[in-house]
């Protein structure tokens, strides 16, 4: 059976790839039309593609649509990928991130935006990718808690909310350069504390 | 750098967290080009932001692997490009209106291939938990849930018969997931079985497992509160209703 892998193991200078396959020879091979490649990209990745999806738009059928289109365009794109530009997971994220913002702000897409998560069935194989995951999530949301209020909110509202920083300005009332910076000092300080983890 | 040059310099997290639009993106962008520390930072907090997408992952439908891999193995690749990328070699593009229809979701096949997926994963786990208390697929939903658990944390042990003991704790939710690793079979049909352990005494959890090098099926323990130990004992084939050895290992329920 095929149960999407939902976990990667960032680890170290490698960041977000993987601890399967290499994501980035995967890509290499996907470039060359590889379909078995691409099965194994999209195992490792589409939980998190949709996960962020979700996120961002809250809509189950419109994340589906987004998830769908971002790994298709790992599959067409895979070519363009360049490891000495970042990770493999990063660049994958990227596209799935941006994918799930431009929906949003074309569409603004409010649709249910408060729904609650509904976690799928889970079988015993994929415990130990979930206990990975939910390490590394602890880990995030220790960095995220070494952040000042400000900055952990305006990263929220900006990654998590897909607002624009003009947006997250008015939202939280303060100055635009204030945000700007707050979501920059914010990220290297999370980049910072994740990278002695 | 210009006084220009240092203000754009300021939007690399926003960038980063793809909360820059419009003329400043594109302004930005060209500034990228001849801004190699810019680059360079950007690179580094898009790696960020993407842990914090990684986080959020969830199992997505089951019907999508086959619908992406059957649109991939219809949809041509591009050649690799030669002139300049976009801004850190993502591509900014829409998927062709038809491709997008082609995608759409099917949704009586949708249901009908989830709802047999679904039967799959409860089999398999059934199949997988055999020899422990028999766990329903309210269970199942239940450890997903916890796993998933924006408050989830992890407390790790090594028991005393060798191996280790994972628990997966949401004190929101006051339940744990445990699995093991590595611990020896008990042996003579003896088990093991977790218990939440709290002032009013001990409470059975079910039986986990052993004998396996991998993590064993988890096991989740529901109504555990702050204070609460979680324990591991060894007991006779089928269990007990109370302790009857000293535990092998102890995990304490921060408070």
């Amino acid at each position: 059976m095929n149960t999407p892998s939902t976990s990667e193991r960032p680890d170290g200078a490698g960041h977000t790839e993987g601890h399967g396959q290499d994501l980035s020879g995967l890509l290499a091979r996907v470039a060359r039309g590889d379909h078995e490649a691409f099965e194994a990209v999209y195992d490792q990745l589409a939980g998190p593609v949709y996960g962020v999806a979700r996120k961002v738009l809250r809509d189950p059928a419109q994340s589906e649509e987004v998830a769908q289109e971002v790994m298709l365009d790992v599959w067409r794109t895979a070519s363009r990928f360049d490891a000495s530009r970042g990770s493999a997971a990063a660049w994958v994220m990227t596209i799935a991130h941006r994918r799930a913002v431009d929906r949003v702000r074309a569409e603004n897409a409010s649709v249910a935006r408060e729904q609650k998560l509904a976690p799928g069935p889970v079988s015993g194989d994929d415990v130990h990718q979930l206990v990975e995951m939910a390490l590394d999530r602890q880990r995030v949301r220790r960095c995220m808690g070494s952040l000042t209020t400000l900055q952990a909110e305006a990263i929220k509202l900006a990654y998590y909310g897909g607002y624009t920083y003009p947006q997250v300005a008015g939202l939280l009332g303060v100055a635009l350069g204030t945000v700007k910076t707050r979501i920059r000092d914010g990220l290297i300080r999370m980049r910072d504390c994740m990278e002695v983890t | 750098m210009s006084i220009q040059g240092h203000e754009l310099h300021l939007l690399t997290g926003a960038y980063a967290a793809d909360a820059v639009t419009g003329d400043e993106l594109a302004e930005f962008e060209k500034h990228l080009e001849s801004c190699a520390t810019c680059a360079e930072e950007v690179r580094g907090l898009r790696e960020t932001a993407a842990r914090l997408g990684m986080v959020t992952a969830i199992e997505p439908p089951p019907w999508m692997r086959d619908q992406v891999l059957a649109a991939a193995s219809r949809t041509r690749q591009l050649p690799p490009s030669h002139g300049k990328l976009a801004a850190l070699g993502v591509p900014r593009h829409v998927t062709p209106l038809r491709q997008r229809r082609a995608l759409s979701r099917p949704v009586a096949v949708a249901a009908m291939s989830a709802l047999a997926a679904a039967v799959v994963v409860l089999a398999v786990f059934q199949v997988n938990t055999r020899g422990q208390l028999q766990q329903s697929q309210a269970g199942d939903r239940g450890i997903a849930a916890v796993l998933t658990a924006p408050d989830a944390y992890i407390e790790k042990g090594s028991p005393s018969v060798g191996g280790t003991v994972t628990a997966v704790i949401s004190q929101h939710d006051g339940e744990a997931v445990v699995t093991t690793a590595g611990m020896p079979d008990p042996g003579g049909g003896k088990v093991y079985q977790l218990w939440v352990i709290s002032a009013a005494g001990a409470r059975s959890a079910g039986l986990m497992s052993g004998g396996s090098t991998n993590p064993t099926s988890p096991v989740l323990a529901d109504d555990v509160q702050p204070g609460d130990r979680l324990g591991i004992t060894v007991e006779p084939a089928g269990g007990s209703s109370r302790p009857t050895t000293t535990p092998i290992i102890l995990l304490s329920v921060s408070t």
